[in-house]
């Protein structure tokens, strides 16, 4: 009853937020949505008894991913006006690729629905998500685990070498040459005659 | 972990790309020249290795690659083409002062994801090999950073490859959803024991539109010119290559392998791919002036002419296209070999019409580029015609005759613009000299030229070359 | 009587409804008062570094500073920016509260006091203090101004940038207990302070000494990094008076800033709490007697103390950073050396157990 309530709650506020994503006129608002649907997602993950994953969906995509979209949305500088300049123009070539996209859905739907259903697989044992995660991903996974990371370092090499520029001639603080400067080498002792001035 | 010996090839690609990844890094002097020399020379290596170890065939890391004499014959061509565009690339990078050693690590890490593309046994290993060399080429495309059209170049590469992504994974959910499975094997089986279902049907159309993307087959093909026009000329000829070989390979590990029972299904897709491609390629070339422009058109046409043998799902077929890609790829870098020797004092020109004349100033060059367009023709003596010829064939046997006849007619409004290049070099009025070539560039485009003669390549094709790629054909089915 | 039953059976989950509720609310209402508590506290440790007296006028010894404080922030007016996005600018500071608050749940403060014992409390920590950003960002940008906005900005980035080595930091505790249950991590360091994670002695386990160094280090690592996690000087550049005015807390006055206020001290308390239970042993006395002279929440409350000191005089004591000194600190000391830590722990638990056996 609890888990049936919460399942209903959790996810007619993951499809409504969703939609709303879409909807919302302002894209800040837009991201509050799209925080509040990981939310509701990771809600319905713990209701299936996958506790880590529920966590780390919020720890990666509210807690950094959705932080950075937040953080580009808020400095650019959108124009509205000028975005939806193109929208009639563009809107019969969305309409058919949604229709299409929609037919789809159905006809998978469909498909899925007059088949054999399955029961969701819902894991309860003696070992902890974390656990079983663990003896999977390195060991059955590991291969798969591996090349992601892979590409992950890709990606950031690229991120670097598209950025990074290195100039000549910027002076850069170097802290432990500042902490390791002694008496002697920072203090310089001059004797100034009256009159003259360093010099 | 048993079978790691299977993937030498691979491993010896990620070890050495991230030591020089870490070598570079450091701030030796003239690492770029050392970090491409060493890249060079693991490749060629690694073509090797992936050529030997091959007496054996398996499966690695628990079914997520599969090693066999097809993926061996497809990995030694790539790292061969690789390597040959990294050669290519050294004086490019060097006079336009892009010379930076990311770029042999990032191609390093290109062919490591196409050999993962070309080895998936498994719906995630698919995507992984595919994301990765994806992410490099796009970054490739953007390296000269300064340029705007570099960057426009590896926007619109990135922007299209994100959805060709998006493509793909749904595909892959949708397969993985109605079969229960992400092993080609097992969807294979699944598809046998379960029959057919719309949402395996959903997943392979989505599926193969994602890799359309990477093969630029029509109507994915938008983003070809700009790209090829707007990258470096080297990163261009590398693009137009080994990444498409992989691609195309992986497709027909895909239609043949989990879709193999279910022909009917995506030989219309084949077949729809194919035709848009080459005429498409065919027409749309025919206003092109920048000779980048002109070869991405080319390339979406071959890619339609590739397509062509698949169409026809047999073992026959996948040897036609494995030899046309083969084919397509020794003259594509001789090609851009040939691109990269058009310098002035002033810097690189692209334009057709930059190559009139240079039969009088430049014979060699002339000589070679005119082999490498008889060729993409299909003239008789030269290569491309056997690869033509072998591609259409196993597509007439199984009946496809029209299809084949479309391939003809496209080949011939194709013959115009490659004419026209011929006839710019030989007829035209020379607008200004080339300054001289490396030699690297002249070796590439000679040697490449040769082959395409034929003279080489017929005994190799009609013995050695012919068991292999047999082998490879057959290791699919 | 088998319909009473069923009732009963029905009435339980209510039951253990309101005994929750019971518990968030003792929760509540204990963290608020030793928020008014410590906010006196840091006034005063601040004004003895500096040779003042601080409070010293409401109530005996100012003690009743803090109250007065929050009455007169409850009583002024509300005054919402006319640019600003009004359901964000009021959102922002309750999300920066419910945060702060909600971690909480999690903590064990003595055997037995916690309000959810759950498998993954590590994680459920970090995953909401990872959200506490977001009250800060959302604020500074709902505001429509300037300085709030550079403020939410460098917040974001520096919140972001040290939850990375938090995160490591805390896996190698979790490494060398094998669980990220914060009882079971508190249990394992029983015994004595030589069994604390910050003072890595573990006889039991011989090979485990050659830790003693970098766990020690960790814990270093740890308490720097939650100052800059909680926004606390020297890492406080997010409302930086000498740059930005307030930060992101420029526009807001009256009850919202109150929120603000609070939810950072209940953050500084979290965070102390954590240290508390990660490298302190939680509630355990520093030497086992073999029998409990004191009861094990006074020992817990101690230690928390005891860091909430070090945080005061921190703040006395060091000046701030430069944004890219915090940022290079960050990356390119402690997520490197924090990385290292965490294999050089798990090469030891792979070779020669946890720290238990």
């Amino acid at each position: 009853m609890l888990v049936a309530i919460s399942f209903y709650l959790l996810a007619f506020v993951a499809i409504a937020s969703a939609f709303m994503v879409v909807a919302s006129r302002n894209p800040v608002h837009s991201v509050m949505f799209l925080i509040v649907t990981f939310f509701s997602a990771a809600g319905l993950f713990i209701l299936m008894g996958a506790e880590f994953l529920a966590l780390l969906l919020v720890m990666v995509y509210v807690g950094a991913v959705a932080v950075l979209f937040l953080f580009v949305v808020m400095m650019l500088d959108v124009d509205f006006v000028e975005l939806k300049q193109g929208f009639l123009q563009y809107l019969p070539f969305g309409f058919v690729v949604a229709l299409i996209l929609l037919a789809e859905m159905i006809m998978v739907g469909a498909a899925y629905f007059t088949g054999e259903t399955k029961a969701l697989a819902t894991y309860s044992g003696e070992k902890s998500n974390l656990e079983r995660f663990g003896e999977v991903l390195y060991t059955d996974y590991a291969f798969f685990f591996e090349a992601a990371g892979l590409v992950l370092l890709v990606a950031m090499i690229g991120a670097i070498v598209l950025t990074l520029r290195e100039r000549d001639g910027v002076r850069k603080q170097d802290i432990t040459k500042q902490v390791g400067r002694t008496r002697e080498t920072a203090i310089e002792m001059v004797d100034i005659e009256s009159g003259q001035g360093v010099g | 972990m048993p079978n790691l010996y299977l993937v030498i090839p691979e491993i010896l690609l990620a070890v050495s790309a991230s030591l020089l990844l870490g070598f570079g890094v450091s701030k030796t002097k003239n690492r770029a020249p050392i970090v491409r020399l060493i890249a060079i020379a693991v490749l060629v290596l690694y073509s090797v290795l992936s050529f030997l170890l091959g007496s054996q065939d398996g499966e690695a890391f628990k079914g997520a690659l599969i090693i066999d004499g097809y993926a061996r014959y497809v990995k030694f061509f790539i790292g061969m083409a690789a390597a040959a565009g990294l050669l290519l690339a050294g004086d490019y990078l060097e006079r336009e002062k892009l010379d930076k050693y990311e770029f042999s690590v990032l191609t390093l890490y290109a062919v490591l994801g196409m050999s993962i593309m070309v080895s998936a046994n498994n719906l995630l290993a698919l995507y992984i090999g595919v994301e990765m060399q994806a992410l490099a080429l796009y970054v490739m495309a953007a390296f000269n950073r300064d340029s705007l059209r570099a960057s426009e170049a590896g926007l619109k590469y990135f922007v299209l490859g994100a959805l060709s992504s998006g493509l793909l994974l749904y595909g892959i959910s949708l397969i993985y959803g109605f079969t229960g499975t992400l092993n080609f094997e097992a969807v294979a089986t699944s598809i046998q024991s379960n029959g057919l279902s719309a949402g395996v049907v959903a997943g392979m159309v989505f599926l193969l539109c994602g890799l359309g993307f990477k093969i630029s087959a029509a109507p994915f093909h938008m983003w070809t010119p700009d790209v090829y026009e707007g990258s470096p000329t080297p990163v261009t000829g590398f693009f137009a290559g080994a990444p498409k070989f992989a691609a195309i390979a992986l497709i027909a590990r895909l239609v043949m392998g989990p879709f193999g029972d279910i022909t009917d299904q995506w030989q219309q897709v084949i077949i729809v791919l194919a035709v848009m491609s080459m005429f498409i390629g065919a027409i749309g070339a025919l206003r092109q002036t920048n000779i980048k422009r002109l070869m991405a058109y080319s390339s979406i046409a071959n890619m339609g002419y590739a397509l062509v043998p698949l169409a026809a799902g047999t073992v026959s077929g996948l040897r036609g296209m494995l030899i046309f890609m083969t084919i397509y790829l020794i003259t594509v870098i001789g090609v851009f070999a040939c691109i990269l020797q058009m310098r002035i004092r002033d810097g690189m020109v692209e334009r057709i019409s930059d190559l009139s004349g240079i039969s009088k100033t430049n014979r060699g060059m002339a000589i070679a580029m005119t082999a490498f367009m008889l060729s993409l023709m299909g003239i008789p003596p030269l290569l491309g015609f056997f690869g033509k010829l072998f591609a259409f064939y196993p597509a007439v046997q199984s009946g496809l005759t029209w299809l084949v006849v479309l391939a003809l007619i496209a080949s011939v409004i194709g013959a115009f613009y490659y004419l026209r290049v011929i006839k710019t070099m030989w007829f035209d009025e020379s607008e200004h000299e080339f300054i001289n070539p490396v030699r690297a560039l002249s070796w590439t485009s000679a040697i490449s030229a040769l082959l395409l003669i034929g003279f080489v390549m017929i005994p190799f094709v009609a013995r050695t070359g012919q068991d292999w790629i047999s082998i490879a054909a057959t290791s699919l089915f | 009587m088998f319909e009473l039953i069923q009732f009963w059976s029905n009435l339980s989950p209510l039951a253990w409804f309101g005994w929750k509720i019971a518990q968030v609310l003792a929760f509540v209402l204990v963290l608020a008062l030793l928020v008014a508590a410590l906010v006196l506290a840091d006034r005063k440790i601040w004004a003895a570094a500096q040779m003042r007296r601080g409070p010293n006028v409401v109530g005996v010894f100012g003690l009743l500073q803090t109250i007065a404080d929050a009455l007169k922030f409850f009583f002024k007016e509300l005054i919402v920016p006319s640019g600003s996005d009004k359901f964000l600018f009021i959102a922002a500071p309750v999300i920066t509260l419910v945060m702060a608050f909600l971690a909480w749940a999690v903590i064990p403060v003595a055997p037995g006091w916690v309000m959810s014992d759950i498998n993954v409390g590590v994680l459920y920590v970090l995953a909401i203090s990872s959200l506490g950003v977001y009250g800060i960002i959302i604020g500074g940008w709902a505001s429509n101004s300037k300085y709030p906005f550079m403020g939410a900005l460098r917040s974001a980035a520096q919140m972001i940038s040290y939850e990375v080595s938090i995160g490591f930091i805390i896996l190698t505790v979790a490494a060398l207990v094998g669980s990220l249950n914060l009882t079971e991590i508190v249990a394992a360091q029983e015994g004595g302070f030589w069994n604390w994670h910050m003072f890595y002695l573990n006889f039991s386990n011989p090979v485990h000494l050659l830790l003693f160094p970098v766990m020690f280090y960790m814990g270093i690592l740890f308490f720097i990094s939650a100052l800059a996690e909680t926004n606390r000087p020297p890492f406080d550049l997010p409302e930086a008076e000498s740059e930005l005015v307030a930060g992101y807390q420029v526009e807001y006055s009256s009850t919202p800033f109150l929120m603000y206020f609070f939810g950072e001290y209940v953050n500084i308390m979290l965070l102390c709490g954590m240290m508390t239970i990660l490298f302190l042993g939680g509630w355990h006395a520093p030497i086992d007697l073999g029998f409990q002279f004191l009861p094990p929440v006074f020992w817990f409350f101690l230690k928390c103390s005891f860091l909430f000191f070090l945080f005061a005089m921190v703040k006395a004591i060091v000046p701030r950073y430069r944004y890219d000194q915090l940022m290079r600190l960050g990356w390119k000391v402690f997520l490197p050396t924090a990385l290292v830590s965490i294999m050089i722990v798990l090469t030891f638990v792979n070779f020669f157990g946890t720290g238990a056996t």
